[in-house]
C-alpha cells in the first residue's frame, strides 16, 4: 500500500493566495492522474469547495472530530494525497496539532510523507511566519512559496534578511507562482470551475462552455508555468506517482 | 475541411506601406468572397478605417477586454477571410499575447490558417524583429513583404529564407493618386478601360500575386 501523503497549503495572513496554490495542486495532481482528496478549512463556507466539490471536504481544524476525519482516515482512505487547505491564521495552531496527535513523530518516521506548501506575503511579517513553522519542520518537506499572482511586489524583504530566515530550515525549497492576467483570474473565480476545466473550455459538469480564448490562453500559459514549478521540486516523485504525459498539456 | 485564412499585415516599423497592403488585399478578398472582415490596429498611422469604413472596424491590445474581442473574433472558422492591418506600436504587444495564449496552435486546431505578412525593412527594428517571429511561427505561414518603395534594393538575408510577396513602386504621382481616401482599387479595375496603364497593371499584379499566395497555402473550397 502506497505511503500517505498529507499536503499542508498555509500562511498566517489572508489574501496571499493559499486557496489559489491548493487549487493548482489539485489540478497538477489530476493531470497527473494522482487520486487527491483534499480538506478546505474555511468552515462553514469553503472556496476551495467551490473549484473542486467532488473531492473536497469542509472541516474545522480546530475540533477534535474533524481531525479525527483527515488523519485517521490517512490509511484507509482510497486516494492516497490528502490536500489541506488551511484558512489564515490557522498554520502554526494547525502544525502544534498535528505535533499534539503525534503525526508530525510519524512523519519523521518515515511512515507519512508530510509536505507543507507555505505561501507567503510581502510584509516582513512573513518572514517571522517561516520563523514560527520552522519549529515544526523536522521530518517534513518544506516549500516556501512566492505568491506573485495578486501582484504582490515582495518590496518590504531585504535579500540579506530573508536568507538568514531562510536558510534557518534545512532542505526548505523556494517556489515561485506567476502572476495570472487580472481579467483571466477574475473569469476563472466567476466560473467557479478548476482552471484544468477552464482551459479545456468546459463547465462544471464536463459541459461545453464558451470562455474567451484569450483568457483560456492566458491561464493555460499561468498553469503550464506553475506546473514546471512543481515538475522542479519533483513533486511526482513526493508523492510517490511516476511523471507523465499530463492530460491538460494535450 | 476548408480553412479561414487570417491575413496579419505587421511590422515594428511606421510608414512602410501596411496600410496600403492591408487595403489591396481587403479589396481583393472583398471582390474574390463577396466578404471580408477587416480590423484596424492602428492608432498612429495612416487608417484602413478610413478608407474602408464599410467592412473595418477598429480593434486593440492595449488590455486583455480588447485582446478578447479581437482574437475571440479571429479564431472562428466562419469562412469569412480577415485583415489585420497591425500598428507598428501594437507589433510587440500582438506577438507577445499570441504567443503566451497559443494562437497558431489553437488556430490549427479550428482550421483557422494564420498568414503573417511581415512588411520588411533594412532598419535594426525590423532586423530584430523578424527572428522574434520566426520563432513562433513556422515558415510557411510566414511570409516577407518587399515593398520596393520601402526596401529599394536587396532584401536582408534572413528575411529572404521563406515566401517573399513583391510589390513594386509606384511612381509618386500614383501613390498620390491611390493615396486619396475615396480610391478604390476595384472601382479603379472596374472603370478603368485603358487596361494598359501602369496602376491597372499594378492592381492586376497585385491581385494575382494574392491569388498565388491564397492557392498555395490553403485548401481550395470545393
Amino acid at each position: 500500500m502506497a505511503k500517505p501523503v498529507v499536503i499542508v497549503v498555509g500562511a498566517d495572513k489572508g489574501g496571499v493566495g493559499k486557496t489559489t496554490v491548493s487549487r493548482t495542486l489539485l489540478d497538477y495532481f489530476s493531470a497527473n492522474n494522482v487520486p487527491t482528496r483534499a480538506f478546505d478549512t474555511e468552515s462553514p463556507r469553503g472556496t476551495l469547495m467551490r473549484f473542486h466539490p467532488d473531492i473536497t471536504e469542509i472541516v474545522d481544524m480546530t475540533t477534535t472530530s474533524d481531525q479525527m476525519k483527515i488523519f485517521d482516515t490517512l490509511n484507509a482512505a482510497s486516494p492516497s494525497v490528502t490536500v489541506i487547505d488551511v484558512r489564515a491564521g490557522l498554520l502554526s495552531p494547525a502544525l502544534a496539532s498535528l505535533r499534539d496527535i503525534g503525526f508530525l513523530d510519524a512523519a519523521k518516521a518515515g511512515q507519512i510523507t508530510f509536505a507543507v506548501f507555505h505561501i507567503l506575503g510581502p510584509s516582513i511579517a512573513s518572514l517571522d511566519e517561516i520563523a514560527e513553522t520552522a519549529n515544526f519542520m523536522q521530518g517534513a518537506k518544506y516549500f516556501l512559496v512566492k505568491n506573485f499572482i495578486n501582484d504582490t511586489q515582495f518590496f518590504q524583504w531585504d535579500q540579506a534578511t530573508y536568507n538568514s530566515y531562510f536558510h534557518r530550515i534545512k532542505d526548505a525549497t523556494e517556489l515561485t507562482i506567476p502572476k495570472l492576467n487580472e481579467m483571466a483570474y477574475e473569469q476563472v473565480e466567476v466560473s467557479s470551475v478548476p482552471f484544468l476545466k477552464f482551459v479545456a473550455n468546459k463547465g462544471k459538469d464536463d459541459e461545453a462552455a464558451n470562455y474567451s480564448f484569450v483568457l483560456r490562453g492566458y491561464v493555460r500559459h499561468w498553469l503550464a508555468n506553475v506546473w514546471s514549478e512543481f515538475d522542479r521540486i519533483k513533486l511526482t516523485d513526493l508523492v510517490g506517482a511516476k511523471p507523465g504525459v499530463r492530460g491538460g498539456e494535450k | 475541411m476548408s480553412l479561414t485564412p487570417v491575413y496579419i499585415i505587421c511590422s515594428p516599423r511606421p510608414l512602410v506601406g501596411k496600410t496600403l497592403l492591408a487595403r489591396l488585399l481587403s479589396e481583393f478578398l472583398l471582390l474574390k468572397n463577396g466578404t471580408v472582415s477587416s480590423f484596424d490596429i492602428n492608432l498612429k498611422e495612416p487608417s484602413l478605417l478610413e478608407y474602408l469604413p464599410r467592412i473595418t472596424e477598429t480593434a486593440d491590445v492595449i488590455d486583455t477586454f480588447g485582446k478578447m474581442q479581437l482574437m475571440d473574433r479571429l479564431i472562428v472558422n466562419d469562412g469569412v477571410a480577415k485583415v489585420l492591418d497591425l500598428g507598428f506600436h501594437a507589433f510587440d504587444e500582438f506577438f507577445k499575447m499570441t504567443n503566451e495564449i497559443g494562437f497558431l496552435k489553437e488556430a490549427t486546431r479550428r482550421s483557422v490558417a494564420p498568414i503573417i505578412l511581415f512588411v520588411a525593412d533594412t532598419d535594426r527594428v525590423s532586423a530584430r524583429a523578424y527572428p522574434t517571429l520566426r520563432e513562433q511561427i513556422p515558415l510557411k505561414a510566414l511570409i516577407t513583404v518587399d515593398n520596393e518603395y520601402v526596401v529599394r534594393g536587396e532584401l536582408p538575408e534572413a528575411m529572404g529564407l521563406g515566401r517573399v510577396l513583391r510589390i513594386t513602386a509606384l511612381p509618386s504621382f500614383l501613390k498620390t493618386y491611390v493615396d486619396r481616401q475615396t480610391f478604390s482599387f476595384t472601382d479603379y479595375l472596374r472603370n478603368e478601360r485603358d487596361q494598359s496603364t501602369e496602376l491597372h497593371q499594378w492592381v492586376r499584379k497585385n491581385y494575382t500575386s494574392f491569388r498565388e499566395l491564397e492557392f498555395s497555402l490553403l485548401p481550395q473550397r470545393s
